[in-house]
């Protein structure tokens, strides 16, 4: 099995989350499972999901007092078994949600791989909300989180400058994605998916993410591996795929996000790792270096 | 032929009534008080039954929770491993464990009377913080049930302890590195899970034995075996989905003539979009009987204080923790809080931060300027770090507030360390300065995060002792007469209920708390020891064993 894919999209109150989401849906390439967690004005348009056969999650308030979204783990789990089965999940955050709270699901639940998270901000208001009085660590929260950022209703702000500079310190490494009514195409915020052999870095698009292969030629250590990836930099987004550990007769997938990392047995699975990060991520031969130290010593 | 009449003396009724504060005797005919006075009541209304049963107690207004939640009953389904004492819905009494070899020597009994392998062990109500050094392993666990799943649910809601068979059922590996699974010093996993993610994980594959099942009517009738010893003749359930087969338990449960508790649901608005959650609330007022009041509706703000989730203003957290989370964000609460308050829904609004307090304080107050509404009694619950200027602007605003008296004495010292520190600390649950600014006030247990007992949460609010036994901020503490109307006439004020229980009163229902001591002439530092021989609900006697 295949992992599904999985897209966090957080952002403010009125950003233009489900907007975007009800448009991924009415230009889907691909089966949809959607969950949201949320009861925003706009509604997620089921129709446009049971039109191509995929599903939709509805998630209220978590459990009895001072928890929310205790159940979102849940409603990943009912997306992974749905029939037919979904080529994609996304998982739209609450309006005050923090985006990785999503993504750290994706890593804890098995059958997902976690795409970029993106997060939505509002061009319009992006200025204020970073001053409010009630709002501003939360929405500072969101874009720290945020690994595309599609910076909405482009249209309506007279001047864009402000939000695009805040954008510019709060989340460097993230691309902007400058759009109106939130009609952004799923490939602008999905990791490459074709296996590509070599290094890639592709200065003609500003929101490519560079990715890299790695073929372990023996199992790794363990606590070389740990150590391996706890040192790597930011600009590393993603490590997964599989390989063997030491003693383990089967092989391990590997799912690696912002200095977390799930390592499950899986089974048989030919070894092979992609390495996805920013323009900014270490060049290969560094890289080879990395992850040959993490291998157990002939 | 007029329905009988029943006499009820006491050594003293304590009736909560500005007319008549105390009485000998009460006359009670259909369920209701028909008078109350001294021994001139006996024949007053005609021919009447005598009960002197109660003649060397003290006769208190059946007490009113106004913040407790009826999914106590479904938790002793489970097994309690908790630090402080609590009696089961059966009766039995639990000493509390005060150690973690106590606690695993309990699990192991548990476990040992279980016959079905491919059910989970799961214990709730952990409370280590009291233990000093040592936290409890994957080893104490495995030592119980290597085959078994076992989880032991901490009481603040925000770790779990697991054993093996859960780790490996969960997928949680200790070559894994994700937020949340403590190790010890070789890397290992210590089998403590912290934070939503694997919790959840943990939790879905034992089967989600926390307190996100359905209400059913077993679990009704054990919690109202939990409230009738504690004196409880009416409480909420704060909040409830209330989907048809949670409504229909509630009706057909309420409808017993063994019954003894009168239940005030609260609508968990975030179930609903906006516009059916009002409809859903009208619909179910239908519904309404004596003991069964639909009606009011449950928003949450923030989160918790000791989970370090609750929205607090300068200078936030004692220890620097970042701080909390909104669980709904600031413009849709306004427009949320307007709808209910312009559909005339009463809201019960959890704010556990400063910050989210005047964040609410300032929603209502702008819906009520808008479509200014006489006694919508819009009510915060918890509230526990308002200050002199929110309570007062809450007052201006015509609202209410249930503070969170027990939280003094069960986290007090933590929110002294750790969360709120010195001084800002004397302030938790300030109910000396909500009745000095005239905000009405009730207090609550939170049952199940803390037991139910108005007795006890009573102690809470008149002495403000922690559970080392310091005095938490004495400038707050108010008087057994007014802690006395907060856990009766003030609780059933905040339901909209005044009118019909909270006092003994003509017309009222004949709800009473049997107790064997008055609980405003006994050292304040008794309050809590003193017993509730019955409860008598719409005038039917229940007494405890
Ligand atoms: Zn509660």
């Amino acid at each position: 099995m295949t992992p599904i894919p999985l897209t966090p999209v957080g952002g403010f109150l009125g950003a233009g989350k489900t907007t975007l989401v009800n448009h991924l849906l009415a230009t889907a390439d691909r089966r949809f499972g959607v969950l949201v967690n949320d009861f925003g004005a706009i509604a997620i348009d089921a129709a446009l999901i049971a039109a191509h056969d995929g599903g939709v999650v509805s998630l209220t308030n978590g459990c009895v007092c001072c928890e929310t979204g205790g159940d979102l783990g849940a409603g990943l789990a009912q997306l992974a078994t749905r029939d037919p089965p979904i080529d994609h999940a996304i998982v739209e955050a609450s309006g005050v949600g923090d985006p990785w709270r999503i993504a750290q699901l994706a890593l804890v639940e098995p059958g997902f791989s976690l795409d970029p998270i993106v997060v939505v901000a509002d061009a319009l208001n992006l200025e204020r909300q970073l001053a409010g009085r009630w709002v501003a660590d939360t929405v500072r929260g969101q874009l720290l989180a945020a690994e595309i950022v599609v910076l909405n209703k482009i249209d309506l702000a007279p001047d864009p400058a402000g939000a695009r500079a805040a954008l510019a310190s709060l989340c460097p490494m993230a691309p902007v994605v400058e759009t109106r009514n939130a009609a952004v195409a799923i490939g602008r915020l999905s990791f490459p998916v074709s296996p590509r052999p070599r290094f890639r870095a592709n200065p003609a698009s500003a929101h490519a993410f560079p990715v890299w292969h790695y073929l372990p030629a023996r199992p790794f250590d363990r606590a070389r591996l740990r150590a391996v990836l706890a040192a790597l930099p930011r600009s590393i987004l993603r490590v997964k795929g599989f390989c063997r550990l030491d003693g383990d007769p089967a092989a391990s997938l590997l799912q690696f996000a912002a200095g977390q990392w799930a390592l499950s047995p899986y089974g048989e699975a030919p070894p092979g790792l992609v390495v996805i990060g920013t323009p900014e991520m270490p060049a290969p031969p560094d890289l080879v270096a990395r992850f040959d130290f993490a291998l157990l010593e002939q | 032929m007029p329905s009988p009449i029943q006499v009820f003396v006491a050594r003293r009724f304590v009736t909560m009534n500005r007319s008549m504060p105390y009485a000998t005797h009460v006359a009670v005919r259909d369920g209701r008080v028909l008078g109350m006075g001294g021994p001139e009541i006996r024949d007053a209304f005609g021919p009447a039954g005598f009960d002197d049963r109660f003649a060397g107690d003290i006769v208190v207004p059946g007490f009113v929770e106004g913040h407790g939640h009826a999914a106590d009953g479904l938790m002793w389904r489970n097994t309690y491993a908790g630090y402080f004492p609590r009696t089961a819905p059966d009766g039995t009494r639990h000493a509390g464990f005060k150690s973690i070899a106590e606690v695993v020597a309990h699990l192991r009994r548990a476990e040992a009377a279980m016959t079905d392998l491919d059910r989970p062990l799961v214990a709730w109500g952990f409370d280590p913080i009291y233990f000093g050094g040592p936290r409890m392993t994957r080893a104490d666990l495995d030592a119980i049930s290597t085959r078994r799943l076992v989880v032991v649910a901490h009481v603040s809601g925000h770790i779990l302890n697991v054993n093996g068979a859960v780790l490996e059922r969960a997928g949680f590996s200790a070559d894994s590195n994700l937020d949340g699974l403590v190790r010890d010093e070789g890397g290992q996993l210590t089998g403590e899970l912290r934070g939503p993610a694997v919790m959840g994980r943990a939790n879905r594959v034992t089967g989600d034995a926390g307190l996100s099942r359905l209400l059913d009517v077993a679990a009704l009738r054990d919690f109202s075996r939990l409230t009738r010893r504690v004196g409880v003749t009416t409480s909420t359930d704060l909040a409830n989905p209330l989907p048809d087969e949670s409504v229909a338990a509630l009706r057909a449960a309420t409808a017993a003539e063994d019954f003894p508790l009168r239940l005030v649901p609260a609508l968990r608005a975030r179930e609903y979009s906006v516009p059916d959650g009002i409809a859903r609330v009208a619909a179910l007022r239908r519904h309404n009987t004596d003991k069964l009041h639909f009606g009011i509706a449950k928003l949450v703000v923030d989160g918790s204080i000791q989970g370090f989730s609750a929205r607090l203003r300068w200078p936030g957290y004692h220890n620097g923790a970042p701080n909390g989370l909104w669980y709904v964000a600031p413009a849709e609460l306004f427009g949320i809080v307007e709808a209910y308050h312009r559909a005339g829904i009463q809201l019960h609004i959890h704010t556990n931060g400063d910050e989210a307090s005047e964040l609410a304080t300032e929603a209502v107050a702008r819906a009520n300027d808008a479509f200014p509404r006489a006694g919508h009694r819009h009510t915060l619950q918890h509230c526990q770090m308002a200050d002199e200027a929110i309570f007062q602007r809450m007052r201006a605003a015509g609202m209410c507030v249930n503070l969170f008296a027990n939280h003094i004495y069960y986290w007090g010292e933590q929110h002294r360390a750790l969360t709120m520190g010195p001084s800002r600390a004397d302030r938790l649950d300030a109910c000396a300065t909500a009745l000095a600014v005239g905000v009405k006030l009730a207090i609550h247990s939170d049952t199940p995060v803390t037991p139910v007992d108005p007795l006890f949460t009573m102690w809470c609010a008149v002495n403000r002792i922690t559970a080392e036994g310091r005095v938490l901020g004495e400038h707050e503490r108010i008087t057994a007469v007014e802690a006395l109307r907060a856990v009766t006439l003030g609780a059933a004020y905040t339901v909209n209920l005044d009118h019909a229980v909270g006092s003994i009163d003509t017309g009222k229902f004949a709800d009473f708390a049997v107790l064997d001591r008055d609980p405003l002439e006994v050292p304040s530092m008794e309050i809590r020891d003193i017993q509730v021989r019955a409860i008598v609900s719409g005038g039917t006697v229940f007494a405890n064993a």
